[in-house]
């Protein structure tokens, strides 16, 4: 492959995995400000630490 | 031919970076706002058809009352979504059948049992299209409205109900006192470990602007501001709603409703008072409104059999 067709290729792969990116951060803010407050909390998962 | 290896290599890493990427947040923040809602949950969350008047398979508290309203000029009932089941075992009690209709989906505009939630019913009462209304206390923003348009509304408490304060089971706090949650929505305090918990950040939640767990908490934080949370991606959540739709949700094991000031908010201490964040809840209507039939209704709500169906369906009786 050509250096030209190469650097083309990666553009369009930053480009479309910019704009999914983006899409998926949008869609995840937008669903945030309508989510059920007892829905969001009744879903976390991750431990909790000891206090120190 | 090595070079070709490698610039696919490449072109293959950064695909799968961007992958990673976002499975990554799709896994940590997405799904966890996608309200799927529990066994629990969805026994609150209150459709329409549920909680239909005049049907038999209906989930509203059934009583047969003596008092019946007739004639013309009977009053559009509407209101909150939580209350939605009260005032519709309202109508089923005094109203003559086929006052409400109902498409399967939505009320009909000629139906008198409406539900446009708080922001929408508000509106309606003060506008004249929904002649009583069943609401927690209005916001700044819906009495300032009331008043642009010239509007007195009357306020008749029905009913109370508690303010809980929530967390997940995990989290090993069980009780906050008033100035913890106040220090808390403020800002003061930002790690649990500060009020008794775990190191993590406190990702302190809060509601749309006009929504009737809202105000409540406006008015809970008696005029102090509450700061815009920006941990709530990565800190462990507090929030706040009537215990009403909470208590299903705690059952089911996965959410916690916190004692406020040492007391639980359970029946006895609601009905007792000594839970310190009660509010009330009311029958609303324009002061202007001559419809006759509006006093004797509000009177038969106030009376045994009324707040029996504010208690039966799971508030607290006022009387």
């Amino acid at each position: 492959m050509s250096d030209k067709k190469f650097v083309r290729l990666i553009a369009v792969i930053c480009a479309v995995g910019v704009i999914t990116s983006a899409a998926l951060v949008i869609y995840t803010v937008r669903l945030y400000n309508n989510a059920s407050i007892i829905s969001y909390i009744s879903k976390e998962e991750v431990p909790y630490e000891e206090a120190s | 031919m090595k070079k070709l290896h490698k610039q696919l290599l490449g072109a293959g890493a950064l695909v799968l970076g961007f992958l990673l990427f976002d499975l990554s947040v799709y896994n940590l923040f997405t799904k966890r706002c996608i309200s799927d809602y529990s066994e629990g949950m969805q026994v609150k969350s209150i459709e329409l058809g549920k909680y239909l008047p005049f049907e038999d398979s209906s989930a509203i508290v059934k009583l047969d009352s003596e008092f019946k309203l007739t004639g013309e000029d009977l009053p559009v009932l509407d209101g909150a979504t939580a209350l939605y089941p009260v005032y519709s075992a309202f109508m089923n009690s005094v109203y003559p059948e086929g006052s409400c209709k109902f498409d399967g989906t939505d009320f009909a505009q000629d139906s008198l049992l409406q539900k446009r939630n708080t922001v929408g019913a508000y509106k309606a009462v003060v506008e004249g299209s929904s002649d009583i209304i069943f609401c927690a206390e209005p916001s700044e923003k819906q009495l300032a409205y009331a008043a642009e348009k010239g509007v007195e509304l009357e306020f008749v408490p029905i009913g109370a109900e508690a303010f809980v304060f929530i967390v997940n089971k995990a989290n090993p706090v069980e009780n906050l006192t008033t100035e913890q949650i106040k220090g808390i929505y403020t800002g003061k305090y930002t790690r649990w470990s500060q009020v008794g918990g775990d190191k993590t950040l406190i990702a302190a939640l809060q509601r749309s602007e006009g929504s009737g767990s809202q105000t409540a908490m406006l008015s809970f934080m008696d005029g102090t501001e509450m700061k815009k949370d920006y941990n709530s991606f990565l800190g462990r959540s507090i929030g706040y709603s009537f215990r009403f739709y909470v208590e299903d949700v705690v059952a089911d094991g996965k959410v916690k409703m916190l004692a406020v000031d040492g007391v639980y908010p359970d029946g006895e201490s609601i009905r007792s008072g000594s839970y310190p964040v009660i509010d009330k809840f009311y029958a609303i209507y324009r002061k202007d409104n001559d419809n006759p039939n509006i006093p004797p209704l509000i009177d038969w709500i106030l009376s045994d059999e009324g707040q029996k169906i504010v208690e039966d369906t799971g508030y607290v009786a006022i009387k």
